[in-house]
């Protein structure tokens, strides 16, 4: 691959958003990676494993209580991506806490810790607890709010989609993170991205994440029923990585605020399209899922040397 | 802590052979830039490579891995297995593999085997009875007539049986019936407890874990689970074990904790109850 002509910044080398320097500018996505503890053993020719040269793991989301998922099938392929209702299965905040944070740190995995709460006041207490036990770790940068599940204090209806609650989060979470990067993720199932992202940015977030899955259903045709039994799910892959260019644009040249672009990103190419809009750093979803070196191999053929090998 | 089991890599291969066994399956042989183990009962996961490969890899069982060729048997039962039908040799695969808990590796004090392989559930255990070749193994097959049946991968220590007896090739015998019945006959003419280790049909599984429990017999399955990932971060494939947690039940992956799983420790009922993937 050639790599263009604009593009001279190594993505393996530090990069600095809001209050921490993180080692790489190519993450992986919350829920393609799991916690950041599985794949070590894997190997490869040309990468070697599929940590090197990523940026930060972005964790499974964790909530407040362990959470067993939705029911099966949760994981349904489609023809330009796929469509999943894994319903934020996880070992929950305290077990997270206790057990994993400190793995991660021990095995020097940058990480980004994923949250979602069913209550904006939920977010304040699991970040307080977080910064207690990982006071003075290297490798855990930060939190990224999850804002694109059912707000159970609104009705159901998602966090994210209005700029009152996204910033009542943000605020929630800001007091206890002072030195770690505080990241709010926006769903893209909304007109506008702007306002929400300016609502995250005024009440103190570092950066953005766009975009989360688009909310999405498909019939199977043998049955005439949906192919997930909570009938709507998140679609991903490269499908919406149009989607997710367009939104990553609006609030780059709306709001003042770094953003870390996520959707379909699925090669060396897809993350410059990020680039070139302005984006800070990318995460690799579903295509990590295919691949554990997806993030890694990207992360070596961006690099400026890379073009010449 | 799990057996130890070989490095997973991640390599492009070349598919060296595509062909029918049977009527039914067909074996792929892809060889690999290196030598790549694996325990009987551990999977690879396949994919096209470069454009037009699909979204996520597919699992297949491994049947064999010799020097730098590794060998899988399937059977097209949807897009990705389509796809796969249609490699000629020299086409390039994505080779992530091998990956999960394999089959228990018997020592001294393992009881004789009872072996139930249905259909195309054939290639974890066919890896399993040539690893271990012990004389008190029972080892079973069971297809859905004689031309489903791969007879040519199956050496006299195989008992065969078909749900219907048409296309059995002369010169060999199969019990016409479903492999359990077969299970139940041989039994009854070898006595003593049995170390039970099933893959196939759901049915099949259930019916082995059934015999197992009834007897106190300890019995390992291998689900064929649809995968998204393989390697246990999408949370795709979960499957109900039991647990000590206050609900009783967990949801394990099929892809790291199995897919080879201590019949014993299943949530069956769950199972049966929320499962729409086992094929």
């Amino acid at each position: 691959m050639t790599l263009p002509i604009w593009w001279r910044t190594d993505p393996t080398q530090p990069v600095r958003i809001g209050p921490r320097e993180l080692p790489g500018r190519i993450w992986t996505a919350s829920g393609c990676f799991a916690y950041g503890l599985s794949g070590h053993d894997i190997r490869s020719l040309d990468v070697g494993s599929p940590y090197a040269g990523i940026g930060a793991v972005v964790t499974k989301t964790v909530t407040p209580q362990p959470r067993s998922g939705n029911p099966m099938p949760r994981l349904v392929e489609l023809e330009h991506g796929a469509i999943n209702s894994i319903g934020l299965e996880n070992v929950g905040h305290a077990e997270f806490v206790e057990a994993v944070l400190p793995a991660l740190e021990e095995r020097g995995v940058p990480t980004v810790v994923s949250l979602a709460a069913t209550r904006p006041d939920e977010f304040g207490p699991m970040c307080e607890r977080l910064a207690e036990v990982g006071r003075g770790f290297v490798h855990w940068h930060g939190v990224e709010l999850n804002l694109s599940c059912p707000n159970v204090a609104e009705g159901g209806h998602d966090f994210g989609s209005s700029p009152a609650t996204v910033a009542e989060c943000v605020a929630a979470a800001r007091p206890h993170l002072p030195d770690r990067l505080l990241i709010a993720k926006l769903t893209p199932n909304v007109a506008q991205i702007a306002p929400l992202a300016a609502a995250a940015a005024e009440a103190g977030c570092d950066a953005i994440a766009a975009i989360n899955t688009v909310l999405g259903l498909d019939i199977d045709l043998e049955t005439g029923q949906p192919v997930l039994p909570r009938r709507f799910g998140g679609y991903s892959g490269p499908a919406i990585r149009p989607i997710a260019l367009a939104k990553c644009d609006e609030i780059i040249r709306q709001v003042g605020v770094p953003v870390i672009g996520i959707g379909g990103i699925e090669t060396a190419d897809d993350a410059l399209r990020f680039f070139a809009l302005g984006c800070a750093a990318v995460q690799v979803g579903t295509a990590q899922m295919r691949d554990p070196f997806a993030a890694a191999r990207m992360a070596a053929a961006l690099r400026p040397d890379a073009a010449t090998t | 802590m799990g057996p130890v089991t070989p490095t997973p890599w991640d390599l492009t291969g070349r598919v060296t052979a595509n062909e029918p066994v049977s009527t039914g399956l067909l074996r792929l042989d892809v060889a690999l830039p290196r030598t790549v183990g694996f325990r009987p009962g551990q999977f690879a996961m396949l994919n096209l490579t470069g454009p037009g490969q699909l979204v996520f890899r597919r699992p297949f069982s491994i049947f064999a891995a010799d020097g730098e060729t590794m060998s899988f048997l399937y059977r097209v039962v949807g897009r990705g297995t389509a796809l796969m039908a249609a490699l000629r040799e020299g086409d390039a695969v994505d080779c992530l593999g091998p990956l999960g808990r394999p089959f228990l590796r018997p020592d001294a004090d393992t009881p004789p085997a009872l072996v139930l392989a249905g259909g195309v559930g054939l290639p974890p255990l066919h890896a399993w009875a040539e690893a271990h070749k012990r004389p008190d193994d029972l080892i079973c097959f069971g297809g859905r007539d004689g031309g489903d049946v791969p007879w040519s991968l199956l050496d006299d220590r195989w008992h065969v049986s078909v749900d219907r007896a048409d296309g059995v090739p002369p010169g060999r015998q199969a019990h016409e019936g479903l492999v359990t019945g077969l299970a139940t006959e041989l039994l009854a003419a070898y006595d003593g407890p049995r170390l039970v280790l099933a893959c196939g049909p759901t049915p099949l599984l259930r019916a082995a874990a059934k015999l197992a429990r009834d007897r106190g017999w300890p019995c390992e399955v291998s689900l064929e689970e649809h995968m998204g990932c393989g390697y246990g971060v999408c949370k795709g494939c979960v499957v109900p074990v039991l647990s000590d947690d206050l609900a009783g039940w967990r949801n394990a992956t099929s892809c790291e904790e199995g897919p080879v799983f201590d019949a014993a420790t299943l949530d069956w009922d769950r199972l049966g109850a929320s499962h729409g993937g086992v094929a």
